[in-house]
């Protein structure tokens, strides 16, 4: 697994917290709505106490309670709906993505250097919270509400009377066979009653003395006077109040709006989730007391839902939090926490535990022997009193006792064949165990086991099982078993959750590197499967980088079949976040490479990658042609050849020449040739050669000697041999083939201010089409026409790729792209030729040093006179062309 | 059935150099080749930590054959390891009942006279892929006879 932020007991300890509710009059309800939060949000950036509790146990001796953390939330009567969770969950993932700028570790192992993020904060997100959205169930008390905080305000007509209709209210949620839902721990919930003072409406006076008369009444424990809303609107403009509420309400839904568009899957519109939500509302607007039905397990849809059902006010509601709170108001707010846990909730957790104890001892064994088999309980069973306690020590963090609990709850259980309550009671033994200071038992992994087998086989409740594995595994973690954490994770993966196997998965992955042999493939392989579920459950982003992770460890190894499937995901995955660059180079990879793909996979590569470059081709400016891959030019095999291609025998006559492109370069016959032309020179110049002399060179070729630039004559033709070769299994077709150039005119040639199109300076002779079989090695000769003089240079050919139509699938359609048979694309391929090795010097000698090429840099001559010579029958016959100056 | 083999290069002049690259890779029927590859890339981790604690407990032992890496749902896969630190994988069908211990041993065995016929080819570049007529057949004559 990866790092956390969160120690193991910091994460444990707060995925099992105090439960308390919230029953707010309506009055009160407006009063918090100044500042855009309801009672319990107001509330939520306070809930962890910074100091310590103190409380005594059953023996007397007193428990030191630390960093607790209460969960405060309005009473929802329905319980979470299983889609809206799953949604809220693939939402908070995919709004948690890596940062551009965060470190990833580099890890070595053997010949491996990977670039890893050591932290995956989505999955910590995902598993706050799903922990967060659990369903309260009966055979655990952990998450069942522990209190109820009845808010009313100091501004009501009779506020006492609207806390009796409240008290009166909560009593029918508890009690009345209509709502059976939330749970509540024990019979008579500590009822708290909150008197809630806005400082801009009313009289203080009024307000304390109400105060005296509810202390009176419900006992000073029982009750508490919170002033709020200090602020008036005045001074709001001058004065920065930190927010502390933003990071609780809406850390996720604004990279999610504009994730939106980008996520196909993830696309469903906001008001569909929001119709989910509300659907139980609906169902309770007639209810006397307003209740906000959503908040209370749900805190990520309370944030999503706040704003967008303001309306129009959405920019400006997020940053409104809190408006009418000085820093005076949040201390207050933090003081009404404390004194709240302190005074009343602690008290009543220890009268609570007190009670259940002496319950537990009075039972005696003949009650068990009476009502033995019982795999229900009724509420007040005497197993259920155990656990029972066994939940309240563990919640203030007597792990010793609620250990000891929990494994006589287990027993009787396991005797009773009570499956589920005995897998629930062996999860919370195992991490009390864990949990208890000084490690007296090592942690009992095989509790954890039996705990997730039981909910998953025997109870099919995967929910209690990934609860219960997500434990198990980072508290293996923090014991450095990650091989065994591995194969728990590994084991929760199945077919009815993609997003959660693929969490898990990529968790399972982190941990095989993690080992300490660090296990690179094994990384690599669950990263692979990790994305693919990823994929399914449309959270694109995520199975990117998945793949992208894993490919590190594939790339460039020879495992070729894995690499190109890796990179055909990449393509595909990069296409649809839109992030075409890297979606062409992953094509780009899979079709360069000696494919050892079949050709109907060549074939569908490369349809895909032509779909895309197209895509990419069009969006980008016309200016900048792309370079395609294929198919592969050898570039030194290019020949240059000069003037008039003549056939050597054309008809009768015979040219007197040994030049011809379908000719082989013969070095004996050329060397003759030269000293032939050594010799008329010779002569004309009385014998001596000139030191500038030339021989002259019709056609160049890697054999030549191409350091000089070759001499081309205007209004002659030029004609290039390009070796062509298709690497695929599957034909390729090039249409428009022709060559790119740049020229450069000789200055005085050209009447000053005149400027020469294209066609002026140079005509490009353009292929229509060129058809390559598959793994055929073709030469397209491609001609020139210079109409000026000046320096030419042949920069590469461009042309129009595209793939063949192949008899059997016409118009495949792959995943939704349908590709039909006309695609193509515009590109160029450059041809650059490495020069000679130089091997003169000693310094040329001892380096690898390569000479320049000039085959495809002629210069353009003014017209010359040109001599053709054709030999008829032996008889010799004397063209003289001459373009004459 | 599938048989597929994985041969890595151990580079015995110098250990840093250790590459996992595929010598030879053959697999029947060859429609589902990528998994194969994934099988087999995955198992090389298990062959090398299973050299590892072997190199600890017995450091002279001169049994080559480590066994059953790992089974999966639908395959076994048994791993080799040669001297020079070449690696062979095979991977059989879990329902091949044939195929015992022994069997694999033999196999493995055979693989090894063969690759090193293989590298005893004055041609043959190590670290290059085994492009060796007799290898293949030798291969192919193996798979037919456990299918």
């Amino acid at each position: 697994m990866a790092q956390c932020v969160q120690s193991v007991q910091e994460f444990i300890q707060d995925s099992f917290v105090p439960m308390v509710a919230v029953l707010c009059s309506e009055d009160a309800d407006r009063v918090t709505r100044k500042n855009n939060l309801n009672f319990s949000e107001l509330l939520r950036p306070f809930c962890r106490l910074t100091s310590e509790g103190h409380l005594r146990d059953p023996s007397n001796q007193i428990q030191v309670v630390k960093n607790l953390k209460i969960c405060v939330s309005n009473i929802v009567t329905e319980p979470p709906q299983q889609v809206v969770t799953r949604r809220l969950l693939s939402e908070v993932v995919s709004a948690s993505q890596p940062a551009e700028s965060s470190v990833a570790n580099v890890i070595t192992a053997g010949d491996y250097d990977l670039n890893i993020s050591a932290t995956t904060p989505w999955f910590e997100t995902y598993r706050e919270t799903f922990l967060q959205s659990m369903p309260a169930s009966d055979h655990e008390f952990l998450n069942h509400c522990l209190a109820c905080m009845l808010v009313a305000t100091s501004h009501e007509n009779a506020p006492v009377e609207q806390f009796q209709k409240l008290s009166q209210e909560q009593h029918r949620i508890q009690h009345g066979s209509e709502c059976t839902y939330p749970k509540w721990f024990i019979p008579n919930t500590l009822k708290y009653y909150v008197l809630l003072h806005d400082m801009g409406e009313g009289e203080e006076q009024r307000a304390e003395s109400i105060y005296e008369d509810m202390k009176q009444r419900y006992g000073t424990q029982g009750c508490y006077l919170l002033k709020i809303n200090s602020r008036t609107s005045v001074q709001s403009s001058n004065e920065q109040i930190p927010d502390p509420w933003s990071q609780y309400l809406h850390k996720s839904n604004f990279q999610n709006q504009e994730m939106y568009d980008e996520n196909d899957a993830t696309n469903y519109t906001l008001s569909s989730v929001l119709s989910l939500i509300d659907a139980p509302c609906k169902t309770c607007n007639d209810h006397p007391l307003r209740l906000d039905q959503t908040s209370a397990h749900m805190d990520g849809i309370d944030a999503l839902r706040a704003p967008v059902s303001d309306g129009k006010k959405v920019p400006s509601a997020s940053s409104t939090h809190g408006a009418c709170l000085t820093l005076n108001d949040h201390d207050r707010i933090r003081q009404f926490i404390q004194e709240f846990t302190f005074r009343g909730l602690l008290p009543h957790i220890e009268k609570n535990i007190r009670q259940l104890n002496d319950q537990v001892l009075v039972i005696s064994d003949s009650y068990r022997l009476l009502f033995p088999k019982n795999p229900w309980y009724p509420p007040e069973a005497p197993e259920l009193q155990i656990r029972k306690m066994a939940d309240l020590c563990f919640l203030v963090q007597h792990y010793d006792l609620a250990y000891s609990c929990y494994h006589t709850a287990k027993k009787d259980f396991l005797n009773d064949q009570a499956m589920l309550y005995a897998a629930g009671a062996l999860e919370m033994a195992a991490v009390s165990a864990f949990l208890q200071p000084g490690a007296p038992r090592p942690y009992p992994a095989h509790y954890m086991d039996t705990a997730i087998q039981t909910y998953r086989d025997v109870c099919k409740n995967m929910v209690l099982a990934e609860r219960c594995a997500l434990l198990s595994a980072e508290i293996l973690k923090s014991q450095a078993k990650y091989s065994e954490a591995a194969t728990l994770l590994i084991k929760m993966t199945s077919e009815d959750s993609d997003l959660r196997s693929a969490l898990l998965l990529e968790q399972a992955a982190h941990c095989f590197i993690n080992t300490r042999s660090p296990m690179v493939r094994k990384f690599a392989f669950h990263m692979i499967l990790a994305g693919h579920r990823f994929s399914k459950a449309g959270q694109k982003r995520h199975a990117l980088r998945c793949y992208c992770q894993a490919m590190q460890v594939y790339r460039g190894k020879g495992w070729s079949l894995a690499e190109d499937h890796i990179n055909f995901i990449i393509g595909r995955q990069s296409f649809t976040l839109r992030q075409p660059e890297n979606a062409v180079s992953a094509f780009r990879h899979i079709l360069l490479n000696d494919s050892k793909q079949a050709a109907s996979q060549q074939g569908a590569f490369l349809r895909e990658y032509l779909y895309v470059y197209k895509n990419v081709s069009q969006a980008s400016a016309e200016a900048s042609l792309p370079q395609l891959p294929l198919p592969c030019i050898q570039s030194s095999a290019t020949r240059v050849f000069f003037g008039h291609d003549r056939r050597l025998a054309e008809g009768e006559k015979q040219a007197a020449s040994h030049v011809s492109l379908d000719q082989e370069y013969d070095r004996e016959l050329s060397q003759q040739w030269r000293e032939l032309e050594e010799q008329v020179v010779a002569i004309v110049n009385r014998g001596v050669l000139p030191v500038t002399f030339q021989p002259t060179q019709y056609c160049l070729n890697s054999q030549t000697d191409n350091m000089r630039f070759p001499l081309a004559v205007v209004e002659e033709p030029i004609i290039v041999e390009v070796v062509f070769r298709n690497p695929l299994k599957v034909s390729l077709v090039l249409t428009d083939l022709s060559l790119l150039w740049k020229f450069a005119l000789k200055e005085f040639t050209l009447p000053h201010g005149s400027e020469a199109s294209e066609i002026d300076l140079i005509t490009t002779e353009v292929i229509s089409e060129f058809c390559m079989n598959p793994e055929e090695t073709k030469v397209a000769r491609l001609k020139l026409l210079p109409h000026q003089t000046g320096e030419l240079h042949i920069r590469g050919v461009v042309y129009n790729l595209g793939a063949a139509p192949s008899p059997g699938d016409d118009g495949t359609k792959v995943e939704g792209i349908v590709f039909s048979d006309g695609m193509f694309v515009r590109g160029r391929q450059d041809l650059e030729i490495q020069g000679p090795r130089l091997n003169s010097t000693k310094e040329e000698k001892t380096s690898v040093r390569h000479g320049p090429d000039r085959r495809l840099d002629p210069i353009i001559t003014p017209p010359m006179p040109l001599l053709e010579v054709m030999n008829q029958e032996k008889q010799i016959l004397t063209v003289t062309n001459s373009t004459a100056c | 059935m599938m048989t597929m083999l994985g041969g890595e290069p151990f580079l015995l002049v110098s250990k840093q150099e250790q590459q996992n690259y595929p010598l030879y890779i053959r697999s029947v029927p060859s429609d589902s080749e990528l998994k194969f590859h994934y099988t087999v890339h995955t198992s090389l981790d298990v062959v090398e930590e299973k050299v590892s604690a072997v190199g600890k407990v017995i450091v002279d032992q001169r049994e080559l054959y480590l066994g059953l890496l790992y089974p999966t749902e639908d395959y076994k896969v048994y791993g080799y390891v040669t001297n020079s630190k070449v690696k062979f994988v095979i991977v059989v069908d879990s329902s091949n009942t044939s195929l015992r211990d022994n069997e694999i041993r033999s196999m493995f065995r055979k693989l090894h006279n063969s690759f090193t016929d293989v590298m005893c080819n004055p041609f043959y570049n190590p670290g290059d892929p085994i492009q060796s007529k007799v290898f293949d057949s030798m291969v192919s004559s193996m798979m037919v006879q456990t299918c």
